[in-house]
């Protein structure tokens, strides 16, 4: 299948989730129209992104596909995709290890193909859920990137978590991580003048398929070019912060490694994006920074700019879906406030489903559906006189279930049951 | 003008008219009537409904407040459960509020239905006693709730109950207790043993730390993450 044909499948799978009623919350895809442009010219100057994504959900993996098509000038190609698979260990004593795998393209530039795959594991310490700290080491090798071996990658990093975007200014992950990247680089010695050169052997790994880089091979065979062991480490920080309909994520990060191995136009960086939800499934998207080069994958750093509407999660009917899913675990948050007199507002934050109701003592265990405020963001106000109360909270027509955050009691029919403290003048929590 | 005899029916007529219209009337009204108070428990088959009723009914000899008997038929009911299992819950629930009753006393309906769930989940009706003493501008609700959720998160019953009674005698306010329950459900997600995870928060509160009747198990997988 030639990439014209990936590039047409891919808008088709981003246009054919029409939304029917009842759905399943880990299908989800995306279209992106505006404007991307970037300083190098990769890309178009301007196109529409098509973006469909599934993500597949278990207690212990998760596996997620997405891609990207780019429509520009009449013109359909592939712009970047992913496959990638999590797994987890149970945690014991906060500490749990993790399996990633990653098969991915970055950006479409057929002259590089910069397409990859790497498989990372690491050891992931928990501290109550709001924040963390992990090390662990992998392997990336890049598929067609013929100047680069095999990548040994270990990473170190730590996040917290602090609020919600329920709460009054709220919530915000931040995240700082070190990430060292070792690899043999093929290299003309007229470029370097390096004595740790070894221009004895070139590893078969680096295969020579790419035209551009056959010039390189010659001059190797001729003595002119060297394998090179080289070495950059990126630190970087992140800051991520939801509140109502607002995402904002602000990026900045910097470069260690001597002046061969990083350019001057990679050494910094710093890129912000912001998202507001116009509706539950329309998005304004703005942003805009510069990025560092990306030498595994022989990409070059750029500055980009990008404005746009984003219309996601679309999600796919369920019946695409084989088994149950685990709606438990897709449940954020859950937050009862004070409402107008003699109410309450219920406040759930679970991601891509279709419906949210509740049911407990207060509606004399009819269902309550919520109403969508945002993405992830459900709300509604119930009359619930103050004392302690029963509920029960459902995504998408699934099981009955204690809400998070609830002192919880197992119910008498099977399932749990959230005890709900609701206080004169005050929400229960 | 022309006029149509069949337009005024014969006084014979008239009168059978007037009864079908009140007759119907009547009818509409009653289930008009109806209609504003359905029978919640209506959904439940002739048996069950029955013996539900009957429990209310002795509840409400007993003066203990029927809404949490009608709420777990209707929670029952929503949850497409058994008749049988319907009536069983409800005379449980029941036996829940007689026991709490007996020690507790004359307490608020709504700390009166916490009491009993705590009975349910497996306190024993005696470590309720230390709650008899009522103390002004205090509620047990809090205590209660979250007494339960730690002994149905698998805190041995009396770790638990030594817990909470203790800090509801030093004066612990719902704060203090919410705080408890979130350390300790917090250290049991991370894979603590609930009981060791107890005794563990419980040195962070004020007061004493109460004696293990339990020794701890070692770590425990999480549910989920």
């Amino acid at each position: 299948m030639n990439e014209r044909k990936v590039a047409k499948l891919v808008m088709t799978l981003a246009l054919l989730v029409p939304a029917p009623r009842g759905l399943a919350a880990q299908l989800v895809s995306k279209v992106e129209a505006g404007q991307y442009s970037v300083s190098d010219g990769v890309l178009p100057l301007s196109a529409i992104r098509f973006a469909p994504a599934i993500q597949y959900e278990l207690p212990r993996a998760t596996f997620m596909a997405r891609g990207a098509a780019l429509l520009s000038d009449q013109q359909l190609q592939l712009a970047d995709g992913i496959v990638s698979g999590t797994f987890t260990s149970p945690t014991v004593y906060g500490g749990r290890a993790e399996m990633i795998g990653n098969a991915s393209r970055a950006l479409d530039d057929r002259s590089l193909g910069p397409d990859q795959v790497d498989v990372q594991t690491r050891v992931h310490v928990l501290f109550h859920q709001h924040g963390g700290l992990w090390f662990g080491g992998g392997v990336a090798r890049p598929w067609r990137v013929a100047v680069i071996s095999s990548a040994d990658v270990t990473d170190a990093g730590l996040w917290a978590k602090v609020g919600n975007a329920a709460a009054k200014f709220g919530g915000a992950t931040m995240t700082a991580t070190f990430t060292n990247f070792s690899f043999n680089k093929i290299a003309s010695v007229h470029d370097t003048g390096s004595a740790s050169l070894s221009c004895a052997s070139i590893p078969s790994t680096m295969s020579s398929t790419n035209g551009g880089i056959r010039a390189l091979f010659s001059e190797v065979s001729s003595g002119g070019a060297c394998e090179r062991q080289s070495r950059f480490g990126d630190l970087e920080g992140t800051l991520h912060w939801e509140w109502s309909t607002v995402e904002l994520t602000a990026q900045t990060g910097y470069r260690f490694g001597d002046s061969y191995d990083v350019t001057a136009d990679s050494r910094r960086w710093s890129s912000a994006t912001a998202t507001i939800w116009l509706s539950d499934r329309v998005a304004f998207v703005g942003g805009g920074g510069r990025q560092p080069a990306l030498p595994l994958r022989g990409l070059p750093s750029r500055t980009f700019g990008m404005a746009g509407l984003e219309l996601a999660f679309l999600p796919i009917s369920k019946g695409a879906v084989p088994v149950s899913l685990p709606h438990a675990i897709l449940v954020k948050s859950f937050e009862v406030r004070p409402g107008a007199t003699g109410t309450q507002k219920i406040v759930i934050h679970v991601g891509g489903v279709e419906t949210v109701d509740v049911m407990g003592d207060f509606s004399d265990w009819s269902p309550l559906t919520l109403v969508r405020r945002g993405r992830d963001l459900w709300e509604l106000s119930v009359p619930v006189s103050p004392g302690m109360h029963r509920i029960n909270v459902r995504v998408d027509g699934g099981p009955w279930m204690a809400p998070p955050g609830l002192p919880t009691v197992h119910g008498g029919y099977g399932g749990d049951v959230g005890l709900m403290i609701v206080g004169e003048d005050r929400s229960g929590h | 003008m022309i006029r149509l005899a069949f337009m005024v029916p014969p006084v014979r007529h008239r009168r059978l008219v007037s009864t079908v219209f009140v007759s119907v009337m009547t009818m509409v009204a009653a289930g008009a009537s109806g209609a504003q108070e359905p029978d919640p428990l209506i959904k439940l088959d002739a048996n069950s409904k029955f013996a539900v009723e009957l429990i209310l009914d002795s509840a409400k000899v007993e003066k203990l407040p029927t809404q949490p008997l009608m709420s777990r038929a209707l929670e029952g009911i929503a949850k497409k459960a058994d008749g049988k299992k319907i009536v069983d819950a409800v005379r449980k629930e029941l036996g829940y509020l007689r026991t709490a009753r007996s020690v507790l006393g004359g307490v608020p309906d709504d700390e009166l239905t916490a009491a009993a769930g705590v009975i349910e989940v497996g306190a024993k009706p005696a470590q309720l006693a230390v709650f008899r003493t009522r103390h002004k501008d205090r509620n047990d609700l809090a205590a209660f709730t979250y007494w339960a959720d730690l002994i149905t998160r698998g805190v041995p019953p009396e770790d638990a109950s030594s817990a909470i009674a203790k800090l509801w005698q030093d004066g612990a306010d719902d704060a203090t207790f919410y705080s408890l329950w979130k350390s300790v459900n917090s250290d049991i997600l991370q894979g603590l043993n609930p009981g060791a995870a107890l005794q563990n928060r419980i040195r962070e509160s004020p007061g004493r730390a109460p004696t293990s009747k339990t020794p701890p198990e070692g770590p425990q997988e999480t549910k989920s993450l």
